[in-house]
């Protein structure tokens, strides 16, 4: 990557810098947590199907595992750099720490583009990868998932390899299988419920009656469909959803006062995830511009559809009952708006604390694994709920005693978990 | 319509003369026969007898004068009189006139059915004419017999003289023959130096190629006449002359040889004169029945009857000719002749599309001798109308009037078609072509038909009409009238397409304008398989030996390009607009457009084109509806869909089948299982190698076998060289580069550039302004200079789906554009839906215009909106009525807005790149 150009790695370490002046950590703490603890760099020979032989790279970045196993994506991208997977591995070990599981954060990929390759060579990939590392991960060293185009096949593959290898069955070896493989039921839940419950829990702290309560949701994909779902359980009304139509290249937002109905919406989806413009309106669906979620009159805005989504333009237009914003995507706010709302008193969910139920149903998976016994989805999902209700706390917690913003407790208290675990095992 | 012969009604008072005219009739014939019966009569009585007899079958027998000619002798009634009116009939065995008789009144009589005679007397001559016929032939075969007889004892214990018998015999049997084999085997004397022969040549006055003075030098004089020279006995003396040169079983060799190419001049002959159909077919029939196998034949004979055939069958475009001759079999056009329509004295062809599939189905055939996987593939049954029933067809109706509409302005063409079509469809069918079509439905049943253009400009090798003529599909349900008069309509509107408003652009576009074009059809049993009420193929697609469109860096051009689709095949030739048929190299099996699951649910096809029996009608229905309660009848279901379980697409699970909704038609199955590639693969080699260059082929598969449905040559830009594309150049001089999908090429000296403005078009609030839109486009194609303008806008121009897709255009709105870039904003990364193997890239192809997708939103491209959006627009000077447009619809004069620079383009494929720069003029203007 040539100087001056944008380095993913250099901004998380900046970030990290940042949080590490507040909590004033030591110059050893600091550099142990700015770099990855390990970091792999190998290359897998694959045997093409027309005979010939080509070699790809790859990588995993363990960057730190003081709480616990590493865990993370492994990335098939042909335009992976290690610096993007050094971030990508950091990034996880805040987020882990964040929701308080036992795991810390690595990441891995391989420099490839799964279109130019058959099902058979990356199969050979996936077994080329487990292979040059199998030694190094583990379910009790690093615990690999499906992440940028890989799959649950392919995380399959992988599972067969490391086990071929250690002559042992260890499904606790990576997460995302498929169910009945040693996949975990409400994974498909897991994100949009988990939104949900922090939500239901930072309403009470603003003294909102959740049957009371409106909300607005950007998106129409897994995370909102079960957001909205999870909140009518708790009466709150989602008065809006927006989604993108492929039809009309455009988002449209679908808004009803009294609340939308997500199964009536599902019913006439199409495989795109767009919404029927005309059989909205046959519903009594108002069928608004695709920005239109952000000017609802509502309690609480849940961007969860893409990046960079409330920026400096469009955060005066966000109505001052807004009292409460939950970040279902990840980065959906620009810092420009950040301020405005912070400012404003909204109160702030941020995203490594909202999405992470999905990290939070990856470790459940785990545990299930080790221990060879697979719970009900109920259980699956309560077990969510009351580890995304404690975390949510632990972290408004630290926000009141501190007087800090949502989002900076929720950095703050993840790096001190890690320091705090490095220096108790005497690490720094 | 009817074809029934309807005869006038008779009146009771007259029924009992008719039954008499009748008995008489029978009395009469009865009396022939019982002096036929005995073959030993001699002619001269017979002829007597016959004179005397047919009076007795006459209205008026006094009067009745009859004249007969028999084995070259001539019996007249006595004191015959001239007379006006005469019935007359040849008396000939397979083409040989024997003879002739006459039936005359002495004194003109009253008017009947033809002149004074009753239209039974007429049939009564006939008849008796062909019992005579019968009678001669017969009389003939035994002279034949006893000759043959009495050569056969003479040649008993004989060793030589044999020659001399049978050439005496020849004599006698086959006069014709003989002199044709005599002359034969004088040249062959000449061309072996035998003065004797030459001299007898000179003799016999048969110029000698090279000694005539003006055949050598081929003046325009014509060669004089060398009258009274002695008359020769040319065969005599040959075979004299031969027998003193050459072994006698040389001789005989030759002559036996000889005999045997004769056997099959008259096939040669019906195929070089333009004989109509009947007479050809007739001969093509008396050739099967010889069974004569082909390669009996001397090659040369074999090739110049072939290509005579194929000249007169299939095509006669000399590229074409060249490339079937060695493939098709005399015999070939036997099975060809059982399944055409046409007139008694129709010199059509079965146009460019069924005869692409005519060859196309006997290369296969004989391929899978080599390649196993072949044996199965099929054709479906198929009926071909020739080309000028078209032309019959608007003669019947007194419409040749619209044969001129081709001069027309193409705005008067465009406005005048619908009523064309209204006309073609209101109009009679000629009783020969609705008896054909009748007998093709007859061969159908009630199974679905498609029926399709065929026209002889179509699908010669760089100029495909594809989808400009209809093809249309036809349930083919209800009852035997009801299922004739939906063909008419459908032959009707196909007849008329001739005329619409996009070939006539095209043609003048291609110099092709004053081709008389003509109209051929095809009528083809629609492959597939009835699940619920819907008939369709379990799969079918479009498949290219050549692959113009790889997604992958490994994907070689020569490992071909398959469209894959549920159901009818229309959905993978058309452009659809919000649906993906599947695309797989045959070459690369192992390869995915779509990878990811959410690729593979986003951009894989969702509705199926159906022909719904119940209905009657062509329908489009979602998969998952086909399915609904119909799961295991779906044919070859495993092969074409996935089901989609706990967000995993996998397997299709044969123990707990899903529910429709979850079947997702990913066609992994097909592509996993190698075979179908295998077999598509050495299909596309095959047929390529064959038509000597990159060909396309439909196809359908029912569940049991996989059809072939067409084959044509692909049409394909010519192959520029990559082009070197400039490093160094500022970039503000840069406004796009492209990094996907490139091809090879260059587009130089651009001085126009025509932009619709993705974000605009996408704003533009209604239908009408859309529309907009796409009609100035087809304005600014006719002011702008011709391939001097660059066409860039969002979307899939032309796409016949939703219009906010793309600019709504058709190929005469864009024809005079040199490239056309469609702007693709990125969704994830999936490969949008190319128009490749459509309708409309063919024709961008075949126009060279370029094409190319460009996508802003990707890493290390540049997109200089600075430049599209602020250079100054002169749409207003060109239309100044379209000012409402003028935010969306720019027009920027490149040579104005960059100081005499023009556009170029340089497309680099070995890289992957394209640039478009501005960049100084490499044509200087006068």
């Amino acid at each position: 990557m040539s100087a001056g150009a944008f380095n993913p790695f250099q901004m998380a370490q900046s970030q990290f810098d940042r949080i590490a002046d507040v909590l004033k950590l030591d110059a050893g703490t600091r550099e142990l947590l700015r770099w990855p603890l390990r970091e792999y760099h190998f290359l897998i020979p694959v045997r093409m199907d027309d005979g010939s032989h080509k070699v790809f790279r790859g990588f995993r970045c363990q960057h730190n595992d003081a709480r616990g196993p590493c865990k993370g994506g492994i990335r098939f991208h042909p335009h992976e750099t290690i610096d993007t997977v050094r971030a990508l591995a950091m990034w996880m070990t805040w987020k882990c720490s964040t929701v308080d599981i036992p795991l810390g954060g690595g990441k891995g990929g391989v420099i490839c583009d799964p279109h130019h390759l058959s099902a058979f060579e990356q199969q050979g990939i996936c077994r080329g990868w487990v292979r040059q590392i199998a030694r190094n991960v583990g379910p009790v060293q690093d615990v690999p998932a499906p992440d940028v185009m890989t799959n649950p096949q392919h995380m399959l593959w992988m599972l067969d390899e490391w086990e071929a290898i250690h002559g042992e069955k260890g499904p606790g070896f990576i997460t995302g299988k498929p169910v009945g493989m040693g996949g975990s039921l409400g994974r498909t839940e897991a994100t949009g419920y988990g939104v949900g419950y922090v939500v239901r829990e930072a309403l009470k702290i603003l003294g909102i009656a959740p049957d009371k309560a409106l909300a607005a949701i950007q998106g129409f994909g897994n995370v909102s469909q079960y957001a909205v779902k999870i909140l009518n359980s708790f009466g709150t009304k989602v008065v809006c959803v927006s989604c993108w139509n492929q039809k009309d290249q455009t988002s449209y937002t679908f808004a009803k006062k009294d609340g939308i109905d997500v199964d009536a919406l599902l019913s006439i989806t199409d495989h795109f995830g767009s919404i029927d413009t005309e059989k909205a309106k046959a519903m009594g669906v108002q069928v608004l511009p695709g920005d239109k979620w952000i000017d609802q009159e509502v309690d609480i805005l849940i961007p969860a559809a893409l990046e960079n989504q409330v920026t400096g333009e469009n955060v005066q237009r966000i109505s001052k009952r807004v009292k409460l914003i939950a970040e279902g995507a990840n980065g959906p706010t620009t810092p420009e708006a950040d301020s405005v709302l912070h400012e404003r008193g909204v109160f702030c969910i941020p995203d490594v604390l909202a999405n992470a139920g999905g990290v939070t149903c990856s470790y459940f998976e785990q545990v299930q694994c080790n221990t060879n016994y697979f719970w009900p989805k109920d259980e699956v999902l309560s077990k969510l709920d009351a580890k995304m209700t404690s975390a949510f706390k632990a972290v408004h917690d630290l926000s009141k005693k501190k007087n800090l913003y949502m989002r900076d407790a929720c950095y703050q208290i993840s790096v001190d978990r890690v320091a705090r675990a490095c220096r108790d095992r005497g690490w720094v | 319509m009817s074809t029934v012969d309807e005869r006038p009604e008779v009146p009771f008072g007259n029924l009992i003369a008719a039954l008499r005219e009748r008995a008489k009739e029978l009395a009469c014939l009865y009396r022939i026969e019982e002096i036929l019966v005995n073959p030993d009569a001699e002619p001269a009585a017979v002829g007597r007898a016959i004179l005397a007899t047919i009076p007795a079958g006459m209205q008026h027998p006094d009067l009745t004068q009859v004249e007969l000619t028999l084995a070259g002798e001539t019996f007249r009634t006595p004191g015959l009189k001239k007379a006006p009116d005469r019935v007359s009939a040849d008396i000939r065995i397979q083409n040989m006139l024997l003879g002739e008789l006459a039936v005359s009144y002495a004194q003109p009589m009253p008017e009947a059915d033809e002149g004074p005679f009753l239209a039974d007397e007429v049939r009564l001559v006939r008849t008796i004419a062909d019992r005579l016929a019968l009678f001669a032939h017969h009389r003939r075969m035994r002279e034949h017999f006893v000759e043959l007889e009495r050569a056969q004892r003479k040649l008993e214990g004989k060793k030589s003289g044999t020659l001399r018998i049978v050439l005496d015999l020849l004599a006698k049997t086959d006069r014709g023959l003989h002199h044709r084999i005599s002359h034969k085997m004088l040249n062959h004397l000449c061309r072996i130096g035998i003065p004797e022969a030459e001299q007898l040549l000179v003799r016999a006055d048969i110029p000698r190629y090279g000694e005539d003075e003006a055949l050598e030098r081929e003046t325009n004089r014509p060669r004089r006449s060398q009258k009274g020279r002695a008359a020769v006995d040319l065969a005599g003396e040959t075979f004299r002359i031969a027998s003193e040169h050459l072994t006698e079983e040389d001789i005989l060799g030759r002559v036996e040889r000889w005999m045997q190419e004769d056997k099959l001049a008259f096939l040669i002959r019906a195929a070089e004169r333009l004989l109509p159909l009947p007479d050809l077919a007739d001969a093509i029939r008396r050739y099967h029945e010889m069974s004569t196998p082909d390669t009996d034949l001397p090659s040369s004979v074999r090739a110049g009857v072939r290509v005579s055939l194929i000249r007169r069958f299939l095509s006669d475009d000399l590229a074409w000719i060249r490339m079937a001759k060695d493939h098709v079999e005399i015999s070939d056009f036997h099975t060809l002749l059982s399944r055409m329509i046409y007139s008694a004295g129709s010199h059509g062809r079965i146009g460019g599309k069924s005869a692409g599939l005519f060859l196309a189905s006997l290369l296969l055939a004989r391929a899978a001798k080599e390649y196993p996987e072949l044996a199965d593939v099929r054709v479906p049954a198929t009926w071909h109308v020739t080309s000028d029933m078209h032309t019959e067809f608007l003669y019947h109706n007194n419409l040749e009037e619209i044969a001129e509409q081709k001069y027309k302005d193409l705005a008067q063409i465009r406005s005048e078609y619908p009523h064309i079509v209204h006309l073609c469809r209101n109009s009679h069918f000629p009783p020969e072509l609705a008896k054909g079509l009748s007998i093709a439905l007859e061969s159908f049943g009630d199974r679905p038909i498609i029926v399709r253009s065929s026209s002889l400009l179509e699908d010669r090798a760089g100029t495909a009409f594809s989808g400009k003529y209809k093809s249309l599909f036809l349930a083919n349900q209800g009852s035997k009238e009801e299922r004739l008069v939906a063909l008419f309509d459908a032959v009707a509107e196909i007849y008329a397409s001739l005329f619409g408003p996009d070939p006539m652009e095209y043609r003048t576009q291609h110099g092709l304008i004053d081709f008389v074009e003509e109209m051929g059809i095809l009528l083809q049993e629609v492959v597939g398989t009835r699940v619920g009420p819907y008939f369709l193929p379990a799969f079918a697609g479009v498949a290219f030996s050549r692959n113009e469109f790889r997604w992958s860096p490994r994907i070689r051009r020569e490992d071909g390009l398959i469209r894959l689709v549920p159901g009818l095949g229309t959905r993978a030739v058309d452009r659809v607009g919000e649906d993906y048929p599947v695309m797989f190299a045959p070459g690369q099996p192992g390869l995915r457009v779509s990878v990811s699951v959410e690729e593979m649910l986003r951009y894989s096809p969702r509705f199926v084109d159906v022909i719904h029996l119940e209905t009657n009608t062509f329908d489009t229905v979602p998969f998952a509806e086909v399915l609904a309660g119909r799961v295991d009848d779906y044919p070859l279901l495993p092969l074409v869909a996935s089901e989609v379980r706990h967000g995993q697409v996998r397997p299709l699970n044969l123990i707990d089948t899903p529910a429709p909704g979850a079947l997702l038609p990913n066609f992994e199955g097909l592509m996993a299982e190698r075979s179908f590639a295998k077999t598509m693969r050495t299909m596309l080699t095959v047929l390529e190698k064959a038509f000597g260059s990159p060909v396309d082929i439909e196809f359908a598969h029912d569940g049991r076998h996989l059809h072939l449905l067409q084959c044509r040559t692909q049409s394909s830009a010519e192959d520029y060289g990559p082009s070197p594309i400039p490093r160094d150049l500022p970039p503000e001089r840069v406004i796009f580069t492209a990094r996907r999908f490139v091809s090879n090429g260059r587009v130089p000296d651009l001085t126009h550039i025509v932009y619709v403005d993705p974000d605009r078009y996408a704003e533009l609030p209604t239908a009408d302004r859309l529309k907009a839109v796409g009609r100035a486009v087809g304005q600014l194609n006719k002011l702008l200079p011709p391939r001097g303008f660059i066409l860039l806008g969002p979307g899939r121009w032309g796409s016949r789906g939703d219009i906010k897709l793309g600019v709504p255009v058709n190929y005469s709105d864009i024809s005079h554009a040199a490239m056309l870039v469609e702007i693709a904003r990125r969704r994830g990364q999936f490969t949008p839906d190319l128009s490749f193997g459509t309708h409309f890239f063919q024709d961008l192809v075949e126009a060279k215009i370029r094409y190319l997708p460009l996508y802003p939103d990707d890493p290390d491209v540049r997109f200089n909106e600075e430049f599209l959006r602020g250079a100054p627009s002169v749409l207003m000077d060109l239309l100044p009525a379209s000012e409402p447009l003028s935010a969306t619809l720019r027009v920027i004069d490149v040579r104005a807005a960059a100081n005499g620079r023009i556009l170029r383009v340089l497309l680099n494929a070995d890289l992957d790149e394209a640039i478009a720069f501005l960049a100084d003029p490499e044509i200087r203007e006068d």
